[in-house]
Parts: structure tokens; C-alpha cells; sequence
């Protein structure tokens, strides 16, 4: 905020019962004889016609003021999880798409399905539209409402959605190659649902 | 008000932040009124002193208490036009009926603060937004264009829209 403009609000609050502003901004202003410069002059703030602050004071103790360098470590901790998940992705995307034969595991002879799919396992559902907008609002949260939050808090955040997004973007790799595969998309659906926890926790630190 | 009230009610004192409420709610409450229009007001400013109670804590008195809470009230405001996802529509909708406005018959007011809140309230939201911004709050347009994620250049044409309609307003009920 620019000096000029903070010194013109500042003097508006020292007068109460005014204007919160003192006239319009130094880019586009008004003429000195413009009759709007007198009609904003005398603008005057009025209290509400009903009592607003049973209902504030209900939504007071809904989120108790907190700290956000507090919520680092759960921070840290969920990055170590999604670690974890972005791993296993990993394991899974290069493993074999059968389960590994040990010397104890007796070979038998199995009848293979026809075709590289099977019917009867459903492929998580990637283009989930209600799974879309609430990522998308959320993330909307987070870029109006970063601002608020701690620097370090934000980059711990970005990280994390950054390994979410490489373990979805693995998990979806692997079932092009094996879309049956039950095992990726437990770990696909996984993934969505810690990157909505975490946009949720991030909004919620936010403020939003 | 006592700074005090402000650092009880940073500590958790709902009784001292009711009094800064009080304190303080007849401008936001205006503020809300001109931005958004009376029948969001009221929501607006429950909203704005439930985030200031949240953001109390980050207030570290660099600057006035009040230009503070004047900052987040708008951001409180704006957020909710994007939330919406009117802040767009808002200028995009205002098209034809800007022009009507502007030749609507007036009605006989004597108060010019009553006038020009009457032709507030009857102008296109976003000519409304942009010319509260900016004749009113002191925003630039460019920062208005950033807060509300217009262009600049729109930003300019709702303002003079809007003070096209409002001068006419006022000159018609003269």
C-alpha cells in the first residue's frame, strides 16, 4: 500500500463517523469542482438495522485464533507420509505387474484372461468432477490467502502438493500400463485424497 | 477505543473484542453497503470481524489498527466476489443496463450523502466495486485490477461508467 493512500485512510479513521477513504486514488482523480467530490464528502457509515454480533460471536469459538509456524511440524509430518505414498507409487510403477515368485511359491497353471483388462475391476475415476472443483476452489483459497501465511510455511506446502502431484501423475503412468491393477489404484485414490486433505489443511491455515 | 481492547482481544477476550467491534462496525458495515450493495452487507461484516478475531494474533501494530482491519475488510469483501465466482460476471454482465441507468428518472431526495447512497445502490455491481475502490477506498487501478482480476483498462471504464451515472443521478435530483 502506498504511502499517500495509507496517510488518506489513516486520517479518514482519526475521523469517526466517516469515510473510511478521503477521495478518490491519485491515478484518476476526480476535478476539484466535480460534484461527486462533495457527495463522497459527506458519505456516512450507518450501523446495521439488526444486532450482527450474536451470530459473530457464535462463528468466534467455531476456529480459535492459532499460530502458523505452530502447524510446521504437522507440516514436516505430512510431507514425510506423502514421502512415503509418492515412493510406493514409485516401487509399484517399476515392479512387475505380477507379484513376485519366491522359491517357496508353488508354480501352478492358470488360465489367463483374454485381453490386457479386467471388466471387472474399475479404474479410479481420474476426472472426477466434484474431486476437480474442490481441488480447484481450494487452490484458489490458497493463492488469494497465501499471502497470510508464514513464507516457510508456504514453501512447505508447495512442496508437498508438488510431490502429491508426482506420485498421482507415477500412479497414473503405471495403470495406462495395468489399468486393472486394484493395488495403483488404491494408491491413486490415495494420493487424491491426501492432496484434499492437504489443500483443506493448507486453506484452513489460511484462513480461508 | 483503548489499544488495549486490541491486544485483550489478540489474547483470546471476546469481551474486549466485542468492543472493538463495536468500535469499528459502522465502517465496515459501510464499507460492505457501498462495495457489495445492502442486501450482502450484513453477512460481509459478520464475515470480516469473524477473519479480523482469526487474524488478530498476526497484527504486529507496524501500521494503525484500523488501516489494518480497513485492508482485511476488503480483502474479506473481494475474496467473497471471487469466492463466488462473480468478480468477473460482475463486469461483464453490466453491459446495456449501465445505459438505462443512466437516463432512469429520478426520485426527489434533498440529502446529497442520502442521493449519492441511493445511486450507489442502483448502479451495475461492477461499476459500483470499481467506483467505491477508487473514488471512495483510495485504490489505484491497478491495484484494483489485481484484487478483483480485471484488467486495468477495465477497471477505468467501470469507474467512468459509474461516475457518468452517478453525476447524472445527482444532477437529476437537483
Amino acid at each position: 500500500m502506498d504511502d499517500q493512500r495509507t496517510t488518506r485512510m489513516t486520517r479518514g479513521l482519526a475521523r469517526p463517523g466517516t469515510a473510511w477513504g478521503s477521495g478518490p486514488a491519485v491515478d484518476d482523480p476526480l476535478n476539484a469542482d466535480d460534484p461527486l467530490l462533495a457527495a463522497i464528502g459527506a458519505l456516512a457509515d450507518e450501523p446495521p438495522r439488526r444486532d450482527l454480533w450474536p451470530g459473530i460471536e457464535r462463528r468466534l469459538h467455531h476456529r480459535r485464533p492459532r499460530s502458523v509456524t505452530m502447524t510446521l511440524p504437522q507440516l514436516a509430518l505430512a510431507a514425510t507420509l506423502v514421502m512415503a505414498v509418492s515412493a510406493g507409487v514409485s516401487w509399484l510403477a517399476l515392479a512387475p505387474p505380477r507379484a513376485a515368485i519366491t522359491p517357496e511359491t508353488p508354480i501352478q497353471a492358470v488360465a489367463e484372461p483374454a485381453g490386457p483388462v479386467r471388466p471387472d475391476v474399475a479404474r479410479a475415476n481420474f476426472a472426477d468432477a466434484q474431486y476437480d472443483a474442490a481441488v480447484a476452489d481450494l487452490e484458489q483459497i490458497l493463492r488469494d490467502q497465501g499471502e497470510h501465511l508464514d513464507p516457510q510455511t508456504v514453501m512447505v506446502i508447495e512442496r508437498n502438493l508438488r510431490t502429491i502431484d508426482e506420485a498421482l501423475q507415477q500412479a497414473r503412468a503405471a495403470l495406462d500400463a495395468d489399468p486393472a491393477n486394484t493395488y495403483l489404484n488404491s494408491h491413486l485414490a490415495d494420493a487424491r485424497r491426501r492432496k484434499l486433505d492437504l489443500l483443506r489443511q493448507a486453506a484452513g491455515l489460511s484462513g480461508g | 477505543m483503548p489499544v488495549d481492547d486490541v491486544v485483550l482481544a489478540a489474547n483470546g477476550d471476546t469481551a474486549a473484542f466485542e468492543r472493538v467491534y463495536h468500535a469499528y462496525l459502522p465502517r465496515v458495515h459501510g464499507l460492505a453497503r457501498r462495495m457489495a450493495g445492502p442486501e450482502a452487507a450484513d453477512e460481509l461484516t459478520q464475515d470480516v470481524f469473524v477473519r479480523v478475531w482469526q487474524k488478530l494474533a498476526t497484527f504486529r501494530g507496524d501500521s494503525a489498527f484500523g488501516t489494518w482491519l480497513h485492508r482485511l475488510a476488503v480483502n474479506v469483501i473481494v475474496e467473497r466476489f471471487r469466492r463466488l465466482g462473480t468478480a468477473r460476471r460482475r463486469f461483464l454482465d453490466d453491459g446495456e443496463a449501465t445505459l438505462e441507468l443512466a437516463h432512469a428518472p429520478a426520485r426527489s431526495r434533498p440529502d446529497l450523502r442520502m442521493d449519492l447512497q441511493a445511486a450507489l445502490d442502483t448502479l451495475p455491481e461492477g461499476a459500483r466495486t470499481v467506483f467505491v475502490m477508487h473514488d471512495v477506498e483510495g485504490f489505484r487501478h491497478d491495484e484494483i485490477a489485481q484484487m478483483l482480476e480485471v484488467s486495468p483498462g477495465t477497471s477505468k471504464s467501470q469507474l467512468h461508467r459509474a461516475r457518468h451515472i452517478l453525476k447524472a443521478a445527482l444532477g437529476a435530483r437537483k
